[in-house]
């Protein structure tokens, strides 16, 4: 069982030890093989086949409804798949993993726990010394603008805010593959603007692979190598726009015309991909 | 809601807030907040007409100070009265004294058995605690056990199914024959007692943790023990509360119930021999006795409680009461 794993412990009866990669093997790819999931009888997705290179930035875009969340949590390892697999590094996964971090549509916070407290949550289960772990967290903190908030409980925090507090505790612990379920749909504009300037500063410098789901087109094109559109009923992928833009990319990005251009095509893509899917509905 | 404790109506009809007598508006007001008040006190001074003697009157307390009196007054109110149809309703010889005692036979009641209480008390609390402590780490340790482990629901869930709903008074009988009289038997009564209600809300609360928590806490990379430990703990603990208290009280009552069916010592016992006498006044006693132990531990666990579930919103309950207010 002890196979020299680093400090933290694994639980053998939830993980098995097969699908959890030393850090080096991080640089691993992520596939999705031919995923089919099924949900209280119906299908949710069907054939899903996607690869997502090490270091790489995948947007999913797509109608509500449509499997996005589904999706994620697939690769999470939250959901089993009828069909099909996920792999990362060559290896199929079982479960959720620590290389897998995943910050949530949906209010995911600890209540109990102060701000500070949240945000160290990952880095303290790995096992990271105390100094360090208070460093990691001030930065991620700072990333985010709440280090003045850090001693607050999550219940005396704005929606907004409690959101920012889910980014920097999965930011925190600088995962291989970050999976981020609207993570910006609840900010205002200005924030959000902010945190994805600094988001793709992050990114640039980590060396982490990023499957980003998303409503806001912008934001889509801005953040990623690559968007996905997916179509509904049942989900699966539509079209695959590849964002050629250079990096580092300053938010002025947004102003040129070939972000525009990019922009406009994807609407075109998107809105393609749901009346194809209102034909089929209605058929 | 009516003008006095309103500061749009204070400034502009001064002279009505001021003059309202002193009893209206402790008979409405619901509770003016503090900022008002003042609102209206400078309102008033600033002007010149309004000025009289009758503003200062109003303020002879503080209104925080003023609200604080009238809720001692309101609590006082019923105990006071039942205290006083008590001492009427037995001094004045309507009911008789094997039903309803007087007060002073109740004294006389307790000073006369004031050698046996120190040793029963003694005896009835420790078997209470000892068995509520047990019932408390039995009841959680198994809800926690059952949720955590498949084979253990598959194993024990459907032998537990059958005794929980069976009432543990039915069993003190069972209990004497096969054990016997003794303090190992009652406090054993106790810990089963309690520990049903605990099993059955803990393992009910950790099926209500959120799995947005738990899958949070998996994907940062904790093991499943972590997450038991550092996400279902904290989550369940505000919602084990009401069984804890709960269960404290029914302590009690196990307590009673043992005693009087098969213990030679202990308040219980006492009780029933003072029932053997007829001697009323002597059972209330220790029924006055056992509501204030009983009190006392539930003031104790809320105390113990509030710095563990500090997070919850429940240490104020004055936005609930605002709320209300405010519609
Ligand atoms: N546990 C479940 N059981 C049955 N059906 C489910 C379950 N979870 C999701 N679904 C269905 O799967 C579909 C996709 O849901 P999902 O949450 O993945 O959508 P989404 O693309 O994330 O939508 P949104 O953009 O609104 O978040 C929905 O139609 C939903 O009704
Ligand atoms: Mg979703």
């Amino acid at each position: 069982m002890n196979r020299s794993r680093g400090p933290r412990d694994m639980d053998p009866e939830d993980m098995d030890p097969e699908d959890i990669d030393s850090p080096e093997a991080g640089a691993g790819c992520l596939e999705l093989c031919s995923l089919h999931v099924r949900l209280g009888g119906r299908a949710i997705l069907a054939g899903i086949d996607l690869v997502v290179a090490p270091h790489e930035f995948v947007a999913l875009v797509g109608p509500s409804g449509c499997g996005k969340t589904t999706l994620l949590g697939t690769v999470a390892g939250f959901v089993r798949p009828e069909h099909g697999e996920v792999r990362y590094g060559g290896r199929a996964v079982v479960g959720a993993g620590p290389e897998r971090a995943m910050v949530f549509q949906d209010d995911a916070v600890f209540p109990w726990m102060r701000v500070r407290t949240n945000v160290a949550y990952g880095l303290k289960v790995r096992g990271v010394p105390r100094h360090e772990r208070a460093r990691l967290v001030d930065e991620a903190l700072d990333l985010v603008g709440l280090r003045s908030s850090a001693g607050l409980w999550p219940r005396q925090l704005s929606g907004g805010m409690r959101k920012r507090v889910d980014i920097a505790r999965a930011l925190a612990v600088d995962p291989p593959v970050l999976l981020m379920d609207e993570p910006y749909g609840a900010l205002d504009m200005m924030t959000k603007q902010r945190l994805q300037t600094e988001f793709e500063e992050i990114f640039e410098r980590s060396r982490m692979t990023v499957l980003f789901v998303t409503h806001d087109l912008e934001e889509a094109v801005y953040l990623s190598d690559r968007v996905v559109v997916l179509a509904p009923r049942p989900g699966r992928v539509a079209e695959t726009l590849e964002i050629p833009l250079p990096r580092p990319r300053p938010a002025e990005v947004k102003l040129t015309p070939e972000f525009q251009d990019l922009r406009r095509r994807l609407g075109r893509l998107v809105e393609a991909a749901e009346a194809a899917a209102d034909v089929r509905g209605a058929a | 809601m009516t003008a006095p404790t309103r500061p749009v109506a204070a400034t502009t009809s001064v002279a009505t807030t001021v003059t309202a007598p002193p009893s209206a508006l402790t008979g409405t007001a619901p509770a003016a907040p503090a900022a008002p008040a003042t609102t209206t006190a400078r309102a008033g001074a600033s002007r010149p007409a309004g000025a009289g003697p009758g503003s200062r009157r109003r303020s002879w307390l503080r209104p925080s100070a003023r609200r604080l009196a009238r809720r001692a007054l309101l609590r006082a109110l019923v105990p006071t009265l039942l205290v006083a149809a008590w001492c009427a309703a037995s001094y004045g010889g309507l009911v008789r004294e094997i039903y309803l005692p007087t007060p002073t036979a109740m004294w006389s009641a307790f000073v006369d058995m004031r050698d046996a209480l120190p040793g029963a008390l003694v005896t009835s609390v420790g078997m209470t605690l000892t068995g509520y402590g047990l019932g408390l780490a039995l009841g959680v340790g198994m809800g926690l056990a059952f949720a955590y482990s498949q084979l253990l629901r598959d194993l024990l869930g459907g032998v537990l199914d059958f005794i929980r709903p069976t009432p543990v008074f039915a069993l003190i009988p069972l209990f004497l024959l096969w054990f016997g009289i003794g303090r190992g038997p009652q406090i054993a009564l106790i810990a089963m007692g309690t520990s049903v209600v605990l099993s059955v809300t803990t393992l009910d609360a950790v099926r209500n943790v959120s799995p947005t928590h738990i899958r949070a806490a998996a994907t940062l990379g904790a093991t499943r023990r972590t997450i038991y430990r550092t996400v279902v703990l904290p989550s369940i603990f505000p919602h084990l509360l009401g069984a804890v208290r709960f269960s404290a009280a029914a302590a009690w009552g196990l307590d009673v119930a043992a005693e009087l069916i098969g213990s030679q010592n202990g308040l219980g016992y006492l009780m029933m021999t003072r029932q053997q006498y007829i001697d009323t006044a002597g059972v209330l006693v220790v029924v006055v006795i056992y509501g204030l132990l009983a009190t006392v531990l539930d003031r104790v666990i809320v105390l113990v409680e509030r710095p563990l579930t500090a997070w919850t919103t429940r240490e104020q309950p004055s936005a609930t009461e605002t709320a209300f207010r405010a519609g």
